[in-house]
């Protein structure tokens, strides 16, 4: 592959976002070729050594901030035609409820997460105040003489201790995970956007 | 390398090379490329994010027929290589701390 190709192939990849975006990248890996091969490499090679376009591209997108991506999404390249902007107005009972779904199953999807990571610290803290309500139990059926039901109460003390601490470090790994799980949704949705593109341009 | 810290650790890198003179591009890897590993494409991203933050500005000029991007450091740049040094000198008593144990054994 030469300069020219893949330049080329580049600002194809590319043609989800700006002009002016697509026009910087070009510039720098215009720049750099022609230094590399005015340091003696030939320009196949020089190419070579930079890497395949599909890595760039996809590096150079992922690099863009999500909200720069979906507006460059969102915006046509070429002027609406007429009877485009009618079918949009036309169409809005449609696509904008669809929209709007999108948007909530995402959002919903994060809260479901956090509403797990809250319930679970729940379990926890009601295990803690069993215990604290049992331990002053104890103490009073055994002073009131009734040392049976006091060491019962003890023993529910001890277990709602121990189940608290287990389940407190258990669950710490548990929310980690699901922070790092949360991440990978938001990258996730990144990566559709720049993926989408190359689908598009396959078919 | 930790992926924050070596992020870091290039914005230091590739503003210190143009701390003395403006440098382009392929030049800057060359410079920087037998201390930190860096490549084409990730001296891309790193460029434009320093010149967002108004570390280094850019300006183009002819060299042999063609352009050819420049970039020079701001004093908000050379700031930064400068708070990097005071950072590193945390870090070392941090190293020091860390690495106690081992010296005891030794």
């Amino acid at each position: 592959m030469n300069k020219a190709e893949f330049l080329d192939a580049l600002s194809k990849k590319l043609s989800m976002l700006s002009q002016e975006d697509i026009q910087k990248s070009i510039d720098y890996y215009s720049e750099i070729i022609d230094d590399m091969t005015e340091d003696g490499l030939s320009e196949t090679e020089a190419v070579e050594s930079i890497g395949t376009v599909d890595e760039i591209a996809e590096q150079i997108l992922m690099d863009t901030p999500l909200p720069k991506l979906v507006k460059a999404k969102v915006t046509p390249k070429r002027s609406l035609k007429g009877w485009e902007i009618a079918l949009i107005i036309l169409g809005f009972p449609v696509w904008f409820p669809l929209i709007v779904t999108a948007i909530s199953v995402v959002i919903s999807v994060y809260a479901a997460l956090w509403v797990v990571i809250v319930a679970l610290y729940a379990v926890v803290f009601a295990l803690f105040v069993s215990a604290g309500a049992f331990l002053p139990a104890t103490f009073v059926s055994v002073f009131g003489g009734n040392v049976l039901r006091g060491i019962v109460f003890f023993g529910i003390t001890l277990f709602c201790v121990g189940a608290g601490i287990l389940l407190l470090l258990a669950f710490n790994q548990l929310t980690k995970l699901i922070i790092k799980l949360s991440k990978a949704i938001l990258k996730g949705i990144k990566s559709w956007f720049v993926k989408k593109e190359k689908t598009n341009e396959s078919i | 390398m930790d992926i924050q810290i070596k992020r870091g650790l290039l914005d230091v890198c590739v503003l210190a090379s143009i701390k003395i003179e403006d440098s382009y591009g392929y030049q800057i890897i060359k410079d920087i490329k037998p201390y930190i590993e860096v490549s084409e494409s990730t001296l891309y991203p790193i460029l434009r994010r320093l010149e967002s933050a108004e570390l280094l500005t850019v300006r183009t000029a002819e060299h042999n027929g063609r352009l050819r991007k420049y970039y020079h450091i701001t004093e908000a740049g050379l700031k930064r290589i400068e708070d990097f040094k005071e950072e590193w000198k945390e870090i070392t008593s941090i190293y020091e701390y860390v690495t106690r144990e081992d010296k005891k054994d030794e």
